[in-house]
């Protein structure tokens, strides 16, 4: 069964753009429009990777990404930041947090795929 | 599976961002002190800018940024929200709409100011514009005191692209830092005949000059530190400011904002303000146009022979050649485009000495003048609108106590308006006139002997009879007429600009004539195809389908040319028999099925190619009576191959689909 | 054409001067002359492309340093039979106004010879009657040796293709 992925973002084009090119590499995707949509989507089901935004209305990616970490059947789903963030605190924090990786927007989805492979191990 | 254009998705989703960033400031200038506004107009911009940069409108992320930038300060309580920030927010958030309409626009000069006045607003009046220096987007410059000199050198595992890790992000990251100089060492790159292109094999000696600590340095590797090889050594500390204006710094702020696309956009408005365009003679631009058509051809010659050989190296440095005239091809087009402004802007004067001299009041209305179009088409679109107006005060437009007894403002209105749609441009010529007169045309065309007396037409083939040579409905001729072309001239001079003219009027309230026009004329996409020894090149935007003629088909079809596609049936014409090739058919004929609108019809062909980057060259003046053909193109090889004239082909279908029922 | 025009034709390509700068050619054995401001290049054979549809005269277009241009016999104009090319054979490079419109025309010739002077004392416009050729195809003709050179009217020549075509502006 292919891996299943929650891809977080408000941005409908951004998440097409993430969506098309996971399920071309062959994983399962599934969307959420912001961090809360997304927390309640990762408590629903099981998901092998989150590919998150940061700023995000109703609740951003860190916060849910920290609600997630308390979730003892969450704490090892790994999650890569989507954003155009690149600045060095937020990063720190978002590590601390939890995150597995890091990628900037605009991104070359052939990245996202390779990171996601990374991640997944396979 | 059939999943939408994504960058169709993004600009309904910035359409939609753009009228909650409107909202969420229109609120704003009710209660300044809003947070929940504040911070949904952040998201907004932050959102925009994001996806903009993602989808290729960087012109507007590049532009939003300076206003993301502006409310973040006001969240974090930096700056306060003032009514003169919020109004300089909303008039750049309209710019942000016309960035994304027409992103490959002239915007910057209008980008500038905006941003002039967002800096004023956001730093107080008065206080010098950050804008025009790069320390504006690079805040670490502002303090000397804590600038402190660092050496960095890493090394990323060969691995690391194949895991998704970016270097150039890294150092861009590092860019953000501050003013940076960076050298790849390269003494690890292989031989080439060894080497894997998809590993790792340069190293990064960065010396950079910031006043963040250290940590921020090493946050920028987070997420790659464990398998790295990273140094991070002080070189020099606190340095007087006045080093500031160094020379090796200055030359490394040279590197930096070469590379960094925010700032160099910051330094490009910087630029349009202070001289806001460069005046090109237009000869030159199209000098330019030739030298860029050619190098297409040249590349496409160099793809095919680097396709065929088997050296690394040779190919790679063609698909580099291939992209960098890719886009020196789409450069070239921007810089052709013209707002129709500049062939708007003529009427004025026209419409008065018309007024003054038919003794008719007149009123002209312009629209969407800053819809651009090539410079060729303004060029050649000139003479054909001036006759159109001409034609709508003249024939349309009545006398002012004509106008007031039939219940009409004693003023006419000549309506000139431009849009654009997808690939094309549509330009109309509307008048609130008398309208065309169906009877008297028809009787000069039955006159002139255009048709036969009697002959049954649909409405809009009875109006296109205006456009037949020598047809005028003028009943007294003014001294309007006669001057500059007719309106045959003006239907040939649009279609060979492989536009398109509709006309449309009813009695008593008007006529309008539109006119469709590709946006560009130099390239198209075109199939290659080949007919007995010679290649021709269809315009792809024409090309439905290509299918295989079978032999039973073929056989079959030979008395009436028709194929049946799905449910109907579509006529063909032999190319080989059309263009007299003398030559036998190929086994595996193929038929191209082309179409203008909802008319179609198939070309049979002997081999499809491909698809082919066609760089138009007109026809010579000596072959203007061949109507086959469009105009011409050079491939890879040097040889001639020429567009075939998708009206025309499809016409010609159509007519012996019209001979074939009703001989049939 | 009548004679007055033609009178008017001998006097523009010959105007004040004495000599005329000009590239001579073969064509089926007779000599040519045109004037050598207008020639800009001349050429070996190059691939051709023959236009379905056009008239035999300029039935084909050639790569000329990235410009599609046409490819023109004048032995057609002149009546003359077309030749099959030789190992000599090349094409001549012109510039023409047409319609104030810079225009470039390959011509086909059997041979190029060389760029020479010739005197206006040895010129005469051509007979009008007892030619086997269109006399206002024909600039003037040039007697140098035992023969004739012929220096043909190319505006005539050009222009009258197109007219016959149609194309060109009809008078309203």
């Amino acid at each position: 069964m292919s891996a299943k992925i929650l891809t977080v973002d408000d941005s409908a084009s951004i998440r097409l753009t993430t969506r098309v090119t996971l399920s071309n590499a062959g994983y399962a995707v599934t969307e959420a429009v912001d961090g809360l949509d997304g927390l309640n989507k990762l408590k629903a089901g099981e998901y092998d990777l989150v590919v998150t935004d940061l700023n995000m209305p109703n609740m951003d990616g860190l916060t849910m990404i920290r609600e997630l970490r308390k979730l003892p059947a969450h704490t090892g789903v790994p999650v890569i930041f989507l954003t155009t963030e690149s600045d060095g605190e937020i990063k720190a924090q978002a590590k601390a947090a939890g995150a597995t990786g890091w990628l900037t927007k605009p991104f070359d989805p052939e990245s996202l795929v390779k990171i996601a492979k990374k991640v997944l191990g396979k | 599976m059939n999943n939408p254009d994504p960058i169709s998705v993004f600009r309904t989703e910035a359409a939609e961002l753009l009228e909650q960033i409107e909202s969420g400031l229109l609120d704003l200038t009710r209660s300044l002190e809003d947070r929940d506004q504040i911070d949904a107009v952040f998201r907004g911009l932050h959102t925009l800018k994001g996806s903009g940069a993602m989808f290729g409108f960087e012109a507007l992320a590049a532009f939003t940024h300076h206003c993301e930038t502006a409310f973040d300060r006001v969240r974090k309580g930096d700056v306060p929200a003032t009514h003169e920030l919020v109004s300089a927010v909303l008039s750049a958030q309209d710019h942000m709409r016309a960035l994304l309409e027409t992103p490959n626009g002239d915007h910057d000069a209008m980008s500038a100011a905006l941003l002039d006045n967002l800096h004023r607003a956001v730093n107080g009046a008065g206080s010098p514009t950050p804008i025009t220096t790069v320390i504006a987007t690079n805040p670490v410059v502002e303090k000397a005191g804590g600038l402190r000199e660092w050496r960095i050198r890493f090394s990323l595992p060969a691995n690391a692209m194949a895991n998704g890790t970016n270097p150039l992000g890294l150092l861009d990251e590092m860019r953000d830092l501050g003013d940076c100089r960076i050298i790849a060492d390269t003494t690890k790159v292989p031989e080439l005949a060894t080497l894997d292109p998809r590993g790792i094999h340069l190293a990064w000696d960065v010396t950079l000059k910031t006043e963040k600590p250290r940590s921020d340095i090493e946050d920028v590797f987070i997420f790659v530190m464990d398998d790295m090889a990273l140094e991070i050594m002080e070189v020099a500390v606190d340095p007087p400011a006045t080093a500031l204006v160094d020379m090796p710094v200055a030359k490394a702020v040279v590197v930096t904002e070469r590379e960094a696309p925010a700032v160099q956009a910051a330094n490009d408005s910087k630029q349009a303000k202070s001289a806001e365009n460069v005046r090109v003679p237009a000869e030159r631009l199209d000098e330019m146009m030739d030298r860029v058509g050619e190098l297409v051809i040249a590349q496409s010659r160099l793809t095919q022979l680097a396709g065929t050989a088997a050296d690394l190296g040779l190919r790679s440095v063609s698909e580099e050649i291939e992209r960098l005239s890719g886009e020196l091809r789409d450069t070239m087009m921007v810089l052709r485009m013209m707002p129709v402004a500049s062939l708007f802007s003529r009427f004025r004067r026209l419409v008065h000495d018309l007024s003054r001299e038919t003794g008719k009041e007149i009123e002209l209305i312009t629209e969407g003048e800053s819809t651009e179009v090539d410079k060729t088409v303004i060029d050649r679109l000139a003479d054909p609108l001036v006759h159109l107006v001409r034609n709508s005060i003249d024939h349309g437009l009545e006398q002012p106590e004509e106008r007031l007894a039939a219940g009409k403002e004693a003023k006419g209105k000549v309506i000139l308006s431009a849009h654009q749609t997808g690939g094309e441009v549509i330009i109309t010529i509307k008048d609130d006139g008398r309208g065309i007169n169906r009877e008297r045309v028809r009787a000069k065309a039955e006159a002139s002997g255009i048709i036969q007396p009697g002959a049954t037409l649909t409405d809009q083939d009875l109006l296109q009879l205006i456009f037949q040579p020598g047809f005028s409905t003028a009943q007294t001729v003014t001294n309007l007429s006669g001057r500059g072309v007719g309106m045959d001239v003006v239907k040939k001079t649009v279609e060979a600009l492989r536009g398109t003219i509709d006309i449309t009027s009813k009695p008593g309230e008007g006529s309008t004539v539109a006119l469709r026009i590709p946006l560009t004329l130099a390239i198209i996409e075109g199939l290659l195809v080949r007919v007995g020894q010679g290649c021709y090149v269809i315009p792809l935007s024409a090309v439905e389908e290509c299918l295989e003629l079978s032999l039973e088909d073929d056989l079959r079809s030979r008395g009436r040319s028709f194929i049946s596609l799905r449910d109907s049936l579509v006529p063909f014409l032999r190319l080989r028999e059309l263009f007299r090739t003398g030559t036998q058919p190929d086994p595996h004929q193929k038929v191209v099925v082309i179409s203008t609108g909802s008319e179609r019809v198939g070309l049979v062909v002997d081999q499809i190619i491909g698809d082919h980057q066609t760089v138009i060259k007109s026809m010579s003046k000596l072959h203007h009576d061949v109507v086959t053909f469009s105009g011409a193109t050079i491939l890879g090889d040097g040889s001639v191959a020429l567009i075939l004239d998708v009206t025309h082909l499809v016409a010609a279908g159509q007519q012996q689909e019209a001979q074939l029922r009703a001989a049939g | 054409m009548s004679e007055a025009a033609r009178k008017i034709d001998y006097d523009a390509i010959w105007g004040e001067e004495e000599d005329l700068s000009v590239l001579t050619f073969n064509l089926n054995g007779e000599t040519f002359a045109i004037e050598a401001t207008v020639v800009q290049e001349i050429l070996d054979l190059l691939p051709e492309t023959h236009v379905p549809g056009s008239k035999p005269f300029v039935s084909s277009v050639i790569n000329f340093r990235g410009k599609v241009i046409p490819l023109a016999d004048i032995r057609l104009a002149f009546g003359m039979d077309a030749t099959e090319t030789t190992i000599d054979s090349r094409i001549v490079v012109i510039e023409l106004d047409l319609d104030d419109e810079a225009t470039l025309i390959g011509i086909r010739t059997d041979k190029v010879n060389e760029v020479t002077t010739l005197p206006r004392l040895a010129s005469e416009p051509p007979p009008s009657v007892g030619m086997r050729w269109r006399a206002d195809y024909i600039s003037c003709l040039v007697k140098r040796g035992g023969e004739f050179i012929i220096v043909p009217n190319l505006h005539a020549i050009f222009s009258s293709q197109r007219d016959r075509t149609g194309t060109a502006t009809a008078p309203n």
